[in-house]
């Protein structure tokens, strides 16, 4: 379960303080879909970051699972990055200079699992998400549904709880889209938790339950 | 680990231009140490290498040296070398006489110097080590042969001077019977500018009794300090004075050089570390950029849970793999350098000597390299490692 308490965060711009998120409170069950949706600038992905555990709050708390993410430290952070979420960007964000196998048992790699497990598993999640033929290609040489598609195989490679997407339809096309939000719903019937970020109305409708944003706060 | 190997191997061959620049500047500060370095050797051990032949030879003057000029104060008596002689531990003695004497070949006149010895005693000092290229050595009967050294074969004169050409000496008449080799460094000023006669001829022709130069090969090296202190006092009771003679061993001389070589190489080693600097400076700009290119991939690796010890680790490896190719291109670069040079050096000057490549001074470099490229890649390295996740993603 993901709970915030007074979650806020502050941006100082030259003298002036912006609150991106001003005390927010939400509680994310388990196995949830749920879609946040707002306007851009209204603290959607800030949430999502600091949920992530890819940035600090200024004042509250994020808990994971119990733990409050805020009383830990650098590799605290990064071991609940590595365990239990996994991150989708709107971007790909894939590494270039890896071809798709590779950059699907990277996060693997960083936990330690041995190399051959790794490869496995990486095939098979490639598998899953439609492009088992396509292991060996670079980012460069495949398209952007494609690219995202490696980019959820990604954040399954450690088997996590809570799946984050920024956005993860916001580069590809509609019908593209559709394949993505079905491979979300796919896990999220595994399981597990999925938090979506969007300003798109029809991809929120697919999910569990719906929170808008607006200047840093959850409207009811 | 394999895989990080592996994970940094493949950002370097990304950027393959900078990599290889990057390379290539460390490789060129690593050459300059190893080449200058092994030049530096390469001529000690020319110079000491061929004294240390000699290292059993005591020269005797009568005269003494004030600062770096010879003063000559009068001449050996026939009774000096007889006592000298006679002085346990000698194995050889020659006598010499030597002064300059107009000498005329075809049309041209030209001072030369002369020198006179015992045939048999001054073939061993000069005509082993030297060599001769046409012709023979003197014998005892050459009343009216000569040797010449290379120069006044070759500059002196208008002319080629080859064997049985003749040459007229302070009025009279000699025949070239050799031409010695070009002498190498150390031999050349005392052989190359020289015409050789036997003891009686150099007499007639320089028209003098006097001996100007002993020289003396002892049986022990180790004695030779000794010997050449029991030397200048024989002769300087001959002649009832305290410094009339001076008696130089080769060992003396040796030592002297070897203070000039560190100065030298110091100097040398001076110039390589400027090189270094300026190579470091690079290393440290490029793994900068390469930093600064890959926040964003930073970003993702943390956001996908990558330790800022993974991160750092993933940059050091980086850098001590382009640091190590960069110091065995170097070693390799400096070592052919080191040849290049010497022998073109020793070709300007006149010298002949090849470069020492010493394997202390090979790993030395790959030492200096390492070190170059893992300090120089620890601060972006960290730098990178301690990036927020967040802003490293959002960088573009």
């Amino acid at each position: 379960m993901i709970r915030t308490e007074n979650l806020t965060k502050v941006y100082q711009m030259g003298d002036a303080e912006v609150y991106a998120l001003h005390d927010v409170n939400l509680d994310i069950q388990d196995g949830e879909f749920i879609a946040i949706i707002g306007p851009s600038g209204s603290g959607k992905s800030t949430l999502l970051n600091l949920i992530g555990c890819l940035d600090k709050p200024t004042s509250g708390a994020v808990f994971i699972d119990g733990i409050n993410t805020g009383k830990l430290n650098e590799n605290g952070l990064a071991e609940i990055r590595r365990r239990k979420i996994g991150f989708i960007f709107q971007q790909f964000n894939l590494v270039h200079t890896l071809n798709a196998l590779e950059n699907v048992a990277l996060p693997m790699f960083f936990a330690g699992v041995k190399r051959e497990t790794r490869l496995k598993r990486a095939e098979e999640l490639l598998a899953k998400v439609g492009l088992g033929d396509r292991i060996y290609h670079k980012p460069s040489e495949m398209s952007g549904g494609q690219q995202q598609r490696v980019a959820i195989a990604r954040a399954l490679s450690n088997d996590p709880e809570v799946v984050i997407g920024d956005e993860p339809t916001g580069n590809v096309d509609t019908e593209t889209g559709n394949t993505i939000m079905g491979l979300l719903e796919g896990l999220n019937k595994e399981g597990r938790t999925i938090i979506v970020v969007t300003h798109d109305a029809e991809i929120a409708a697919r999910a569990g339950r719906t929170k808008r944003m607006r200047d840093g706060k959850v409207l009811d | 680990m394999i895989d990080k190997f592996l994970l940094a191997y493949r950002s370097i061959r990304e950027k393959r231009t900078r990599s290889i620049l990057t390379v290539l500047g460390i490789a060129v500060g690593i050459a300059a140490i190893v080449s200058l370095m092994s030049v530096g050797y390469g001529m000690e051990e020319a110079i000491t290498g061929e004294l240390m032949g000699m290292a059993d030879m005591i020269s005797v003057m009568p005269g003494k040296i004030t600062g770096h000029t010879y003063v000559e104060l009068g001449s050996f008596t026939d009774r000096d070398v007889k006592d000298v002689q006679r002085i346990s531990g000698i194995k050889d003695i020659t006598a010499m006489t030597y002064d300059a004497a107009e000498v005329k070949y075809r049309n041209k006149r030209a001072p030369v110097f002369i020198i006179g010895g015992d045939t048999k005693e001054l073939g061993s000092f000069y005509v082993e080590p030297v060599g001769i290229k046409e012709g023979r050595w003197l014998r005892e009967n050459d009343f009216k042969g000569c040797v010449i050294g290379h120069r006044v074969a070759n500059d002196f004169f208008d002319d080629i001077i080859h064997v049985n050409d003749k040459l007229i000496i302070n009025g009279d008449k000699f025949i070239v019977v050799g031409v010695f080799e070009k002498a190498s460094t150390l031999y050349a000023s005392d052989v190359d500018p020289f015409i050789f006669l036997t003891l009686h001829a150099s007499k007639e022709a320089l028209q003098t009794d006097e001996v100007k130069y002993i020289m003396v090969r002892v049986y022990d090296i180790d004695e030779a300090e000794e010997i050449a202190e029991e030397i200048k006092e024989v002769i300087n009771d001959n002649h009832g004075l305290d410094d009339f003679a001076i008696a130089m061993t080769m060992g003396s001389m040796i030592e002297q050089i070897g203070t000039v070589f560190n100065i030298i190489r110091g100097v040398l080693v001076g110039i390589a570390a400027i090189a270094l600097v300026v190579a470091s400076i690079g290393i440290m700009n490029t793994m900068l950029m390469s930093v600064m290119e890959r926040t964003h991939e930073i970003g993702v690796m943390k956001a996908i849970g990558a330790k800022s010890s993974d991160v750092l680790s993933l940059f050091l490896i980086e850098s001590s793999m382009v640091s190590l190719v960069g110091g065995v291109v170097g070693c390799v670069l400096g070592a052919v350098a080191a040849k290049v040079i010497s022998l073109s050096a020793g070709t300007a000057l006149g010298i002949e000597f090849g470069a020492v490549v010493k394997p202390e001074v090979l790993l030395g470099g790959m030492a200096v390299a390492m070190v170059v490229g893992v300090l120089s890649g620890f601060y972006p390295a960290r730098k990178a490692s301690r990036m927020s996740p967040v802003e490293a993603v959002r960088y573009e």
